[in-house]
């Protein structure tokens, strides 16, 4: 009985059989994004720099953080873009490039139902320019990432704080910002309110080991100075 | 030659507000106008046990905190934040603790040597 089910089931989920831990590609959608990818730099060759079509079939556009409003505004009113909302406004800290922040735009085409991603890079000191004009759902995310990693948009409308407490100081975001921060709040009873202080670790910060303290390959066990490894001569050559 | 090879060192850069230095100088001055005739209402609002006089000095030390800064980028960051906490002030929307976290009055400062440390209890 059981058997007989498998075999009605089994075609089914023949595909995803062959090889079950591989996401299975779809040929046909990555050419249509290659295309359409094609399509948006051609149209915006002063803006795009790049275009990629991810392993997992999405499609990221890299622009020039001069570009944003035009190419957003472009993908959004072109009849074959039409990415009406905005899902998300991501940013990205990486210390070591010259731009160390990248904001990632994630627009999604109700029209369509495919996603996009447009990608734009700034650094600490120069603003990019809102996609508030554009998409008002933007406001929001990108006081987020003012709150959080310090970038400033030009001509938003309604710029400040959205996450932190009044009074913080710094972008936590930021990878040099510690994970501990740099102040604690508590309840002082001697000024009958809370109070910020300078945080003071009683220990230092501790990076935790998370290997195992079991053995867990004992073929592969280094062995300590003045231990001798014994093992049947017909296995292995003696060194 | 040198001319040259400096003004090429030197990267064309988006202003954030200002374009130049006296831009930025007339931002901070008008900033620092704008909190201080703020800080008596601050004082009256916020039912804060500081006196305007206090108020006032703390406001010029927080300023002076950054008068190392050349940088005209950095400067409009500075006065946008410094507005933003204007803002925030004026509107009541922070609250006594908040106002009180500038004068940092139940800080204790660290000791500074080896012996004092030992008498508060610190590990050297």
């Amino acid at each position: 009985m059981a058997s007989r089910l498998c075999r009605a089931i089994r075609p089914v989920a023949n595909f995803a059989r062959k090889q079950p831990t591989v996401r299975p590609s779809n040929p046909l959608l990555k050419k249509q994004m290659k295309d359409f990818g094609t399509y948006i730099a051609e149209c915006l060759p002063k803006f795009v720099q790049r275009v990629d079509v991810t392993y997992t079939d999405e499609l990221e556009i890299m622009i020039h953080p001069d570009g944003v409003v035009p190419v957003l505004t472009f993908l959004k009113d072109h009849t074959n873009a039409q990415f009406l909302s905005i899902a998300d406004i991501a940013g990205v800290d990486v210390p070591t490039r010259e731009y160390r922040f990248e904001i990632v735009y994630n627009l999604l085409s109700l029209r369509y139902n495919t996603r996009v991603r447009v990608k734009t890079y700034t650094d600490e000191l120069t603003p990019v320019d809102s996609a508030c004009e554009v998409y008002a759902g933007a406001n929001w995310y990108e006081r987020e990432i003012w709150d959080m990693y310090g970038v400033f948009f030009a001509n938003h409308p309604d710029l400040r704080r959205i996450l932190t407490d009044y009074g913080f100081e710094g972008h936590p975001f930021r990878k040099d910002f510690p994970l501990s921060g740099y102040v604690e709040v508590r309840y002082d009873d001697e000024v009958k309110r809370c109070v910020v202080e300078p945080i003071e670790l009683t220990q230092e910060f501790r990076k935790f080991e998370y290997s195992t303290p079991w053995e867990t390959f004992p073929t592969y066990r280094k062995l300590e100075a003045g231990e001798e490894e014994v093992k049947p001569e017909s296995t292995e050559p003696k060194k | 030659m040198a001319g040259r090879a400096i003004q090429q060192g030197v990267k064309q850069v988006k202003p954030i507000l200002s374009t130049n230095h006296a831009e930025a100088k007339r931002r901070v001055l008008n900033l620092y106008k704008a909190w201080y005739r703020h800080v008596p209402y601050v004082v009256k609002d916020f039912d804060v046990p500081i006196t305007v006089k206090q108020g006032r000095e703390k406001l010029r030390e927080l300023f002076m905190k950054n008068k190392h800064v050349t940088d005209i980028r950095t400067i409009d960051l500075l006065v946008i934040k410094g507005q933003m906490d204007l803002v925030e002030t004026a509107g009541i929307w922070k609250q006594r603790p908040h106002i009180m976290m500038y004068f940092q009055d139940t800080v204790n400062p660290r000791p500074p040597g080896f012996l004092e440390k030992f008498y508060e209890g610190h590990d050297p």
